[in-house]
Parts: C-alpha cells; structure tokens; sequence
C-alpha cells in the first residue's frame, strides 16, 4: 500500500481530459525524467483535480479500465464520479469535483486497497481578509439599503447568513437585518458580496415594515460582525472576525443631485480630476458609472473613491489636455439608501399619471486649463 | 511515405464526415450544435420541449439549453425517499456535506427523472440525475447545447483598473413556457428588477421588459421589486406571469404585456407576512383543481387555489391594518416546513427537499400525501 501526499510530477502523459490538465500535465512532462511508481495529484489552478495513478503497482496488481476504484475514505464509501482515461504507464482519474483537502481517498483495484492519498490542506500564510466594508462611514441613514464586503480572495457562495451578525447598542443581536439571498450577490470574481438589508422592512406601509421596522433605526449604535469561520474557495478561514461600527441616523429621502456637486478641475496636466457630492454614494456604483468624455470618446483612466464615499478622483491615464471634457453620470447611481437621481427608493405618488425621468445619462460640462 | 501520407489525409477526410455528421447531429430543430458548453455556475434548471434542459449560469450571466436526449416517456416514477441526499451525493462526490449545496432541481416532464444542480465550495458546479436511489451524473460534454447571455451591458458600463465588469446579473428564477425562456434577474448593484422573455430557439433579439409594482398598502408610494421567483398559469383564460417579490407580496403580470422596453405594472393579490423569503413556486394541477405551491425561508409551503385568484378582482392598495400579517387572497399553510426546493414530478405528485425536524435533508415524492393536494 502506498501512501503519497504531494509528489511533483509523473511520466509519459498522453492522455487527454481536460484542456487545463492537459496544459499543466505537458508542463509536468517537460521537467520529469524519471518514471514514479507512487500515486500522484495532479493539481490545477491550486485545486487537487485529478490524480495519476501508476498502471502497474507493487505486488504485479496492473490496473485497467474494469478494476479500479477511486472512493472518500470513510465509514461508508462509495465509488466516486468522476471520468478515468488510461495510456501505457498511467490511469488519470479526474473527479466531477476537486478532491477536498484535508480528507484522504483510496484506491482500489480488484476490490482491494491498492493506495491512498491525503490531499494537503492549504497553506494558512494565503488565508483570505476582508478589506474593506462599505459604507466606510460610521453614520448611515436608517433606511441604509447595501453593505458591500470586499475581500481579498475569492470567498465560498451561498453561507453569508451562518457568518453575519449585526448587535443593536452591544446588547441586542438581530434577526433578518439581511435578506437571505440565494444564489448572492457576488461580483465576477466573488470578492465583493452585495448585501441588501430587508427592503421589506424599509418601505414604508409594506407588511414587514408596519409589524418590524425598519432594520437600522435612528439614534442606534450597531455592531456588524464578520465570523472567521467563513472559508474561500479553497478552504481557508478569514484571518480574526472582522468588526464595523456604526450608528443610524434620520431618513435619506432625497435623490442624489449632480448640479450640486462640486468639480475641483486639474490644475497641472498631471492633477486629478475630483469630484464632491452632496451626500455619501453607493460604492459600487460610484465606481461604475462615472465617464470622463473628450467629445464623443471616453478617457481612458482610473477611478479612486475618496474618504467615506462622498468624493471620487479621476486619475487620467495620459497627461490632461487644455479642452472641453464633460463628466458622464449614470442615472441609476444611488445613494445609501437606493435612492437614484432619477427616483427615490420609496417614492410617494402624488398625483395619478406621475412619472419620474427615463433620461439615463446626465453630463457636466468642464474645461481644463492646465498651466 | 507516399503510403502514410495517403493514409493520413484519408483519415483526416473521415475525421472531417464524422465532424460535420456530428455537428448536423446536434438538435438542428432547436438551433443546437455539437460542442462542450462552458457553464460556469448552475443556478436555476428548467426543462423545455423534447428533454431541452435549460441551464441558468449567474456567474457567466448566460442561459445554455441543453439536449439530454432524456426523453423516453415515464407515465409514472418510482417513489423517491432518500434521506441524508446531501450525505448521499456528498460521498459520490468524494467529499463532506458541508461542503456542497443543492442549488436547484427540476423533473424531466418526459422522463420524470430528477436534475439536481449541485456546487462545490470552491464554485464547481455539478448536474446530476435522481432516479429511485440511483444518482448519475450528466456529462457536459460533447453535447447538442445553444447559449445566449444575458449581460447586456450599457454602451458605458464601467469597469475597474483590471477590464472587468464590476455589474453582474445574477439569475434568480427560470421558466419555459410557450415556446418562451423567461428569466428573471438580479443586480449586484442598483436595486433593480431585470425581467427577460427570450423565445426559443434561440435569437438575438431579447424582449427584456422592466416591471413595476404598487405593494399592497402602497396606494401612496411606489417601490421597485426584483423578482426572487415566478411561474405561469392561465386565470380567466388569460395567461399571467405569477411572481414573487423579496418581500413575497404574489404578484400578477398578464404575459401579453410584457413587452420590450415597457413598465408594467403587476397587480398585488396576496401579501403573505414578515421576515420571510419565497423560495420555490409552481403549478399543480390535480384532481380538476390548480393551485400554485409555494415554498418559502421562513414559513410553511403555501398553496392558493387559482380559484381564488380568479376571483380575487382587487389589487391591494388600501393601508395594511396593523395586526394583519396577511393580506389579500386567500391561502392555505401547508403542514410542510423548512422545504428548501420543489417541483412537479406528474400531476398527483410533488418532489420536495426538505430539512427534516432531525436535522436530514430528505428528497421524497408525495406519493403517501395527496391529501396535500385536495
């Protein structure tokens, strides 16, 4: 029986499953000489994907497509699924899932243990952060709509209610702050989590809103804890439980109003271009739906936010030319508590047949005069 | 040498026939080609015509359809009791429970096989298949598959400093009707409802229609509603789109109306409490009745009689009494709580996943249970 645990590479692959393994198995092949009799894990992307097992083993057991078994080692296995291809020296077994570290698996052939494998766990100096909480600020209106979590590696889906939980004036902890969404609300890389605090609850006259109130109420002071128990995607634990302190504040019952922004211009071809709002803006959408357009093309830059969100920097990419720009603004930006520039979050219906604006970009013109 | 190279280019002559024999292979009915759709995550599952099984993909934000060439007709399954199922697809999956969740499930109308859509702590998804006891999976690859996205993202969608885009609609229900894909969408950004009614085969012209609701209660104010799940029906010999809301008021939509680029205004007929979430929703018609069955987070599995619905003329706009925790048409608490996923396996029977009082997530039809359903 032979027991392997992390062995580099193997030899002659000539098999074809996946294109990712093929590529990581001919990067193998360029740097092995040496035939290996022991039980390899093929690892792609950081994942324990497949494993190479040798056709023949230790005590003349020669392994074929009929007699081998790849299971979990526990009280009850079962074979795994998964799709095994063979050549000359080789089985690969490649399972519908990667195999989970710290669990070990047996091989079997002919119904008899013929090897087994601990897959390592992984290394805790790449443990996830969260980096960031937004809002940064420490005073939100009661009806705060999104909390956005920003960590520093891609996070497990599906299990923000088992690691959140928000305590009213340190006393008191909550239930259904957050609306229990399945699938999240993750971005493309699942390292910002979108939370929505019950909308239920903070439209006004809606059932969930009359019997509980609103989830944030003025004049409180919260506590939004993040567990360390919440894993990423290979397994490993946030680093310590992440904290954020805050306090509610009155209604946010107005829209975000460009006109009274203030524009600081650049002064020297290389200054930013800064942008000062009337209120705190929606993080994630503040960074999306800015433009700095030179005529009909936008510039190319970067966007940087600026203390508790109530500013943001535009960093061009080239010096700044003397000219006309105009700053682009998306009408759908909100502010903390959803409300956009066309609409209010809960609007109230004054008169029948009121509508709100469909325009869908608003442009401030600005000239720039670098000296 | 001659020899060889003669060999090789008839081989490569019979490569290209059987290429192109396998690429008119794929469903040429349903615009389907031969290849390996890149699915990235499984979120929702419905079943279309002929065993077409529709794939909602949130995180590459695309819709596959998928031939399962699974369409022998099954008039009746076996009964299904499998409890621990997360235990049971967790081992076959080489792995723990707590690392997998069951995402969606959906039953071939054709063969009444199960579909379980099924995802790996690190994001792998995985189809598989529940038949009695038997759990398979449904390989991806080489198969007849046609996709459309659903990002259809502003001439100026913003992205940040690497190129991507930091908005993303997340699919949150799927549903085929009428020779029609409809999703429904969430934003990761703006609180927004997202709904698309998509014709298939597939085109790329996409009816994307933004809806608007009065909550009940809400004869003064106005609120936009994403979508959390919806079904169809036909009331009055109209057919409506039955959704529901993250704060589960049941919403009606007449399916004519949703046009592209039109708001439309759904009619509240039920407000159905506090705290909860829907989960699930479909039709069950049985016994010359319909009703629509509803799961949710944090209440019993509802059932309303489409009767009910018909009658029900009103929409709720007048204010909320104050120790009302429901509101409008009438609905029934079914005796089955913490049902975390249903569907129709045929029409006396449903196909629950539910976490059992001893803490079991079960999969079980209702075969010992009709009574549910009178």
């Amino acid at each position: 029986m032979a027991i392997a645990v992390i062995i580099c590479c193997y030899h002659k692959i000539r098999l074809c499953f996946t294109y990712n393994l093929i590529f990581f198995a001919l990067l193998l092949f360029s740097g092995c000489t040496k035939k290996s009799s022991a039980i390899n894990i093929i690892w792609v992307n950081e994942r324990p994907s497949a494993l190479a097992i040798p056709r023949d083993l230790p005590g003349d057991v020669t392994v074929s497509p009929e007699n081998i078994i790849v299971r979990m080692e526990s009280k009850n296995p079962v074979a795994m699924l998964g799709n095994y291809t063979f050549d000359d020296d080789h089985v690969i077994f490649e399972p519908l899932i990667p195999f989970t570290r710290g669990l070990r698996y047996e091989i079997l052939v002919n119904g008899v243990i013929a090897g087994k494998v601990d897959i390592p766990e992984a290394d805790a100096a790449d443990s996830p952060l969260l980096l960031n909480i937004y809002p940064t600020q420490d005073t939100v209106p009661e009806n705060l709509l999104k909390i956005y979590l920003h960590f520093s590696k891609p996070m497990r889906e599906g299990v923000s209610a088992q690691h959140i939980t928000v305590i009213k004036n340190n006393t008191d902890t909550l239930q259904g702050t957050f609306l229990d969404l399945q699938p999240e609300l993750w971005n493309e890389d699942r390292t910002m989590l979108t939370l929505w605090l019950d909308p239920g609850r903070i439209k006004r006259d809606l059932i969930p809103n009359k019997i509980s109130g609103t989830p944030l109420q003025n004049g409180n002071h919260y506590t939004l804890i993040i567990a360390d128990r919440w894993t990423d995607t290979q397994g490993l634990s946030l680093t310590k439980p992440f904290k954020k302190e805050f306090t509610a504040a009155t209604r946010d019952s107005e829209s975000p109003d460009p006109k009274s922004w203030t524009l600081n211009k650049p002064v020297s071809p290389t200054d930013p271009l800064v942008v000062i709002f009337n209120s705190p803006l929606d993080y994630s959408l503040m960074m999306s739906t800015l433009l700095v357009h030179d005529g009909n093309t936008s510039i190319a830059g970067r966007w940087e936010p600026g203390a508790k969100e109530k500013s943001i920097k535009f960093i061009p990419g080239e010096n700044w030319i003397a000219g006309n720009y105009t700053l682009r603004i998306e009408t759908r930006l909100e502010d903390l508590a959803g409300n956009n520039i066309n609409r209010l979050f809960d609007r109230t219906i004054k008169h029948a047949g009121d509508t709100v604006s469909a325009v869908e970009i608003i442009s401030i013109p600005f000239t720039v005069t670098p000296q | 040498m001659k020899k060889n190279t003669g060999f090789l280019l008839t081989a490569v002559a019979i490569g290209i026939v059987v290429m192109a024999f396998n690429y008119r292979s794929g469903n040429s009915a349903y615009g389907l080609t031969i290849g390996t759709p890149d699915v990235k995550s499984i979120t929702s599952l419905a079943f279309g015509p002929e065993g077409i099984l529709f794939i909602g993909d949130s995180k590459s934000a695309t819709v596959f359809a998928v031939d399962t060439k699974d369409k022998t007709t099954v008039d009746k399954a076996a009964a299904i009791d499998l409890k621990g199922v997360d235990q049971k697809i967790a081992s076959i999956l080489g792995t723990t429970p707590d690392k997998i969740t069951i995402q969606d499930m959906a039953v071939n109308p054709l063969s009444k096989k199960i579909y379980v859509a099924v995802q790996y702590s690190d994001g792998t998804p995985v189809l598989l298949t529940i038949e009695g006891e038997k759990i398979q999976a449904v390989s991806l690859k080489d198969v007849a598959f046609s996709s459309i996205a659903l990002n259809n993202p502003p001439a100026e969608d913003a992205k940040d400093q690497r190129g991507r885009s930091l908005r993303v609609s997340t699919i949150s229900d799927l549903a085929y009707a009428d020779g029609n894909v409809m999703v429904s969408g969430l934003s990761n950004q703006e609180f927004s409802s997202t709904f698309r009614s998509m014709t298939f085969p597939f085109t790329n012209k996409q009816d994307a229609a933004s809806l608007e609701i009065y909550h009940a209660a809400h004869g003064q104010y106005e609120t936009a509603s994403p979508i959390k799940t919806f079904t169809t029906a036909t009331i009055n010999n109209k057919k409506y789109l039955i959704a529901s809301y993250t704060c589960t008021p049941l919403v009606l939509f007449p399916l004519d109306e949703l046009k592209p680029g039109t708001h439309v205004k759904g009619r509240t007929v039920a407000e159905m409490g506090s705290g909860n979430q829907p989960l699930d929703m479909i039709t069950m018609n049985t016994n010359g009745k319909s009703f629509l069955i509803m799961a949710n987070s944090n209440r019993p599995v509802f059932r309303v009689n489409f009767k009910n619905i018909e009658a029900f003329q009103g929409s709720l706009s007048t204010p909320v009494e104050e120790n009302f925790a429901t509101e409008g048409v009438a609905f029934v608490n079914m005796p089955l709580t913490n049902v975390l996923q249903l569907d129709k396996m045929d029409d006396n029977r449903m196909v629950l996943l539910q976490r059992k009082a001893n803490g079991s997530l079960d999969l079980w039809t209702t075969d010992n249970a009709q009574w549910l359903l009178q």
